[in-house]
């Protein structure tokens, strides 16, 4: 691709205005202060429009705009797959295992076929269910691939955990559904199982998957950002040393509308299915895989998603099974899961235990970092601890070791930020402890080690942190005594901006003055559409609310990437805007003539065109076009460099503690962050507010609880898996740097969803520390464990 | 607080202690070969005989057909199609399928149908549509109180029946009347500013500050 050489200039973009508490309407400030620039060299792939840079103004884009789809949501309008209801719906159900570990002695679906309403019941225990590619080649398109060994007499898969999938059921009501799947009959022989890490690590524990160990090193990564040097050496040069193991909880997605499908078969070999999902793309591959579909053949749509936090990526068993009943019943079927199953078998965050040992010289100077962690992924895999020992702070020495270690329990998904607030909860509170031995300010240890780089906001974000909390006064407070205390504490907030191509975006402009922007990606809530909205708007010099937004439908071919990584704005923004301006200059050379002038004399603003006599407004000017319908499409273009600036942040915590009680209340968090260019500050806001609560819910109450002789999971609602709710919100200031580099895409973005996420449990970890006196090694910090670890220093 | 008198009729009517959930309750106690010998439980008698009750929604009388198990929330969305609340936890304790009862925020999810007839039943289509908003709904717009969206239904009931008790609640009385309902997406900062801001004392200070942020267009 031909590359264009262009100057730019990045740097950080201050908020002029510190933003009043959470909840206080305040005044916007557009007067923003850049600071810490340098111009670089860009090279700018042709057909890219014109660079943005740390001077840009954008009038659109940045804006703390309200939510296009905010009234549709108030309002109860919004149509989520839970709420489609296509003619002659039946609704379906899932039997599922009652026992961990357990061979199939007798499966009996007779009876519950012939109860009232029943429409179709499947077995889901076939041998392959979840490998259908190797019986693709000669099946019939719209046949199921686990129909083929079940029929050759294939066996039943054993379960492996309670909650595994064995039949399912469709009825013409909900309740005969749930009748029908109650009358399946399931006999089991109970096979031994694990249920914790510590007996499925015993040389002669029960194996999870057969043949396979449950103990398994993740592979090492290395350089820069991995492991580096020699830590052993590390520990010996350090001058101060700590060591001590931390423990996180399993942890449950509980996105509030379920995992859940509702498909419906217009032909044979042709599906539609309304998906709950973060993937639209993932979801129509897996099931074009799964029934033997050209992928065009199968159209998923995701209007609106009710959350899904990294736990609804791909068709799953729920589009599967959805998908299969409705063609068995040959009619339309939903498929959404009840909480109970949404917390036994759709994913959750793994466990970790994790042994840290730092070493440093007396002047603070990290010597060395070592990480061995061992973590739960039920059957799943991927319990690693993500990247905060290796990519935050300049260490010489670095090695971290993970290990799966499988278990009888529901596997482990992708959750905000994966790995990432294990690791940050465990690496910066061994960092308190080092700066205690240091005698030193754990910020001032941060700011000593941190590793710098081009635009990179970080050092700013600890000024501004340390001076929203009032970090000065840490250091005069009275640890430890009398029963109610208060401590600080803070955090670093690191995630690597993943995203890039591909994704492709189209612009209409229709005679009528309607523009409609076009994209293949999904709003799952943090706004999406609105951001969408916006960047065409930018180029068009309209408002937001002019733009009509269509996106979370497969059927317009035009790909966008699953919303996952804190991808989806950097990756579909880009190609946004380019196709925005594309169809912006083709609408301005088809009108010039007809003015009687040329394109590069016509301008775009406030819903004007400018430049040809009087203002004209935009819906005038497209009517000139008559019936000509501009459009435009575009690809994200490539990073213009290849490695961008991570996204950086820091979190500092306020908090108060009763020793009496052991209860931890949070008063305040000041999260300072950075997403590139910010496209819409009340969207990001909400963002950070959403990660830095979760984080605390993380922090201080949740966890699952498994009963260990029976290999259940004891608290799959929302009583006993407990949720922070309103009243255990802080006060939040969330604050937003832009630190723009030019370099990674035309619009400056980085990414949100998973940062603010990161540092959270650690800076009320390290607070609430701060306030006894004594560390807290494991999470939830909930109040029997602040009683023991006050119990077990007296 | 919610409607804890039906939590319990609601309960039998799932049939939580049967099925495969039958070991549940005496878990601790039971080894697995001791409940292996278990079989699923007897189903609930599906038929029940279906009865036509009359519900007042939203200002009209709607009959319905239900049995005796179905709860006020799916007699809503499965046979009315009504889409506002939302069944998340199926238990009280969410609030996204909040109603107002007679005036009251209740758990529909917790409300059997077949004692919701003759009550007036109000969701939060009948609170204000998309282009005549409640001020209430205004304010969740213009303060970006709702991210997935998916608890907020619940969230603008409750806040409702809220403002039409107490017109001027404190934020304590915000947090306290707002506590049975959940939000995954963590939008309670700018829950609790929406509230404050469409209470009585909001739109005096927000008259006195020019502008304010956001809003649509």
């Amino acid at each position: 691709m031909a590359k264009k050489n262009v100057r730019a200039k990045g740097g950080i973009i201050l908020p002029a205005e510190q933003p009043a508490a959470a909840g206080e309407l305040r005044p916007v400030a557009w007067e923003r202060r850049v600071v810490d620039t340098a111009t670089v060299e860009v090279a700018v792939p042709e057909g890219e429009p014109p660079l943005w840079d740390v001077e840009t103004r954008p009038q659109v884009v940045g804006k703390p705009l309200a939510r296009l789809d905010g009234p549709v949501k108030v309002s109860g309008r919004a149509d989520y797959t839970y709420d489609q209801h296509p003619p002659g719906l039946l609704y379906g159900k899932i039997v599922r295992s009652a026992y961990p570990h357990a061979k199939i002695t007798r499966l009996e679906l007779e009876r519950a076929r012939a109860m009232p309403g029943v429409r179709a019941v499947i077995r889901l225990d076939a041998a392959d269910l979840q490998h259908s590619s190797a019986a693709a080649a000669a099946a019939e398109p719209g046949t199921p691939a686990a129909v083929q060994p079940r029929q050759a007499g294939g066996q039943s898969r054993n379960p492996i955990f309670a909650g595994d999938e064995i039949a399912a059921v469709a009825a013409e009501s909900e309740e005969q559904a749930e009748d029908a799947a109650r009358a399946v009959v399931v006999e089991y022989d109970p096979l031994p199982f694990v249920a914790d890490i510590e007996s499925a690590r015993a040389p002669d524990a029960p194996r999870v998957h057969a043949g396979q160990p449950n103990v398994r090193e993740l592979p090492a990564a290395h350089g820069e950002d991995g492991d580096r040097g020699d830590v052993h050496a590390g520990l010996l040069a350090a001058e101060a040393r700590v060591e001590g193991e931390y423990r996180t909880p399993v942890a449950l997605h509980n996105a509030l509308e379920t995992h859940g499908v509702v498909a419906r078969w217009e032909a044979r070999d042709k599906l539609t299915v309304w998906a709950a999902t973060q993937g639209i793309f993932g979801v129509r591959g897996d099931l074009a895989q799964f029934f033997h579909l050209p992928p065009h053949r199968v159209r998923v749509i995701t209007d609106y998603l009710g959350g899904g936090f990294g736990s609804k990526f791909g068709a799953g068993m729920a589009g599967i099974v959805a998908a299969w009943l409705a063609r068995e019943a040959q009619a339309p079927v939903k498929l959404m899961y009840s909480r109970k199953e949404e917390n036994l078998a759709t994913g959750n965050r793994p466990s970790s235990q994790q042994q840290v040992r730092l070493g440093a010289k007396k002047d603070g100077t990290l010597t060395a970092i070592e990480v061995i962690s061992y973590g739960t992924p039920g059957i799943g895999h991927g319990a690693g601890v993500g990247g905060a020992a290796r990519r935050i702070y300049a260490c010489a020495n670095v090695r971290q070791q993970e290990h799966d270690v499988a278990t009888n329990l529901g596997p482990a998904a992708a959750f905000r930020a994966p790995g990432w607030p294990q690791g940050s909860f465990a690496l910066e509170s061994a960092l308190d402890e080092l700066a205690d031995k240091l005698e030193m300010d754990p910020l001032e240890l941060r700011r000593k080690n941190y590793r710098e780089k081009p635009f990179k906001a970080l050092r700013r974000q600890y000024e501004i942190g340390a001076e929203r909390i009032g970090w000065e006064r840490r250091a005069h407070w009275q640890r430890g005594t009398g029963p109610v205390r208060r401590g600080l504490g803070m955090a670093t907030a690191c995630w690597p901006t993943f995203g890039g191509p591909p994704a492709t975006a189209r612009v209409t402009v229709q005679p009528d003055g309607t523009v409609t922007l076009t994209v293949g990606s999904q709003d799952l809530g943090g706004g999406t559409r609105m951001i969408a909205a916006q960047v065409t708007a930018e180029e068009f010099g309209l408002t937001p609310y002019q733009v009509r937004v269509e996106l979370g439908d497969t059927r317009w071919e035009l790909y966008g990437p699953a919303s996952g990584g804190s991808v989806t704005v950097t990756s579909i923004a880009p190609a946004i805007r380019a196709a925005a301006w594309k169809a912006k200059n083709q609408w301005l050379e088809a009108l010039a003539p007809g003015l009687g002038t040329t394109p590069d004399k016509l301008r775009l603003a406030g819903g004007m065109l400018h430049g040809a006599g009087a203002p004209l407004p935009f819906a005038r000017a497209c009517a000139r076009l008559r019936q000509a319908t501009i459009s435009a499409q575009a690809d994200r273009a490539p990073n213009y460099q290849r490695s961008l600036t991570e996204m950086y942040g820091a979190q500092f915590a306020e908090v108060e503690v009763d020793a009496e009680t052991g209860r931890i209340r949070v008063l305040k968090i000041v999260a300072v962050h950075d997403c590139g260019r910010t496209m819409n500050r009340l969207l990001a806001e909400s963002q950070v507010n959403g990660g830095v609560i979760m984080g605390l819910s993380y922090a201080l109450y949740e966890e699952r609880v498994v009963d260990r002789p029976t290999g259940r999971v004891m608290n799959t609602d929302l009583d006993f898996y407990k949720l922070a709710g309103t009243r255990e919100i802080p006060e939040i200031e969330a604050i937003l740097l832009d630190a723009i580099d030019p370099r990674g895409n035309n619009v400056n973005a980085k990414g949100l969803g998973e940062p603010p996420i990161v540092p959270t449990a650690a800076a009320i970890a390290n607070a609430a520390s701060h306030a006894l006196g004594l560390r807290l090694r494991e999470l939830p910090m909930t109040p029997d464990r602040v009683l023991n670890a006050l119990a077990a220093r007296a | 607080m919610k409607n804890q008198n039906s939590k319990r009729g609601a309960l039998s009517r799932r049939g939580f202690l049967q099925g495969i959930g039958a070991g549940a309750g005496a878990a601790g106690v039971l080894t697995p070969a001791a409940l292996a010998k278990l079989r699923p439980a007897a189903p609930e008698s599906g038929s029940a005989a279906a009865r036509e009750i009359e519900l007042h929604v939203n200002g009209r009388a709607r009959r319905v057909q239900v049995e005796p198990r179905v709860t006020l929330l799916d007699a809503l969305r499965q046979r009315l199609r009504i889409r506002g609340p939302k069944r998340v936890c199926d238990r009280g304790e969410c609030g996204a399928c909040t109603v107002l009862f007679d005036g009251r925020p209740v758990y529909a999810c917790m409300v059997l149908a077949v004692d919701a007839a003759g009550h007036r039943i109000e969701t939060v289509e009948s609170l204000g549509t998309p282009r005549r908003l409640s001020r209430l709904q205004r304010e969740f717009v213009r303060h970006d109180a709702q991210q997935c969206g998916f608890c907020t239904p619940g969230f603008v009931t409750a806040a409702t029946a809220l403002l039409r008790r107490n017109p001027q609640p404190g934020e304590a009385e915000i947090r306290e009347a707002l506590s049975g309902n959940l939000c995954r997406c963590g939008t309670y900062p700018k829950l609790f500013a929406a509230v404050k801001a469409a209470s009585k004392g909001g739109r005096q200070q927000r008259a006195a500050s020019a502008g304010g942020r956001g809003g649509r267009r």
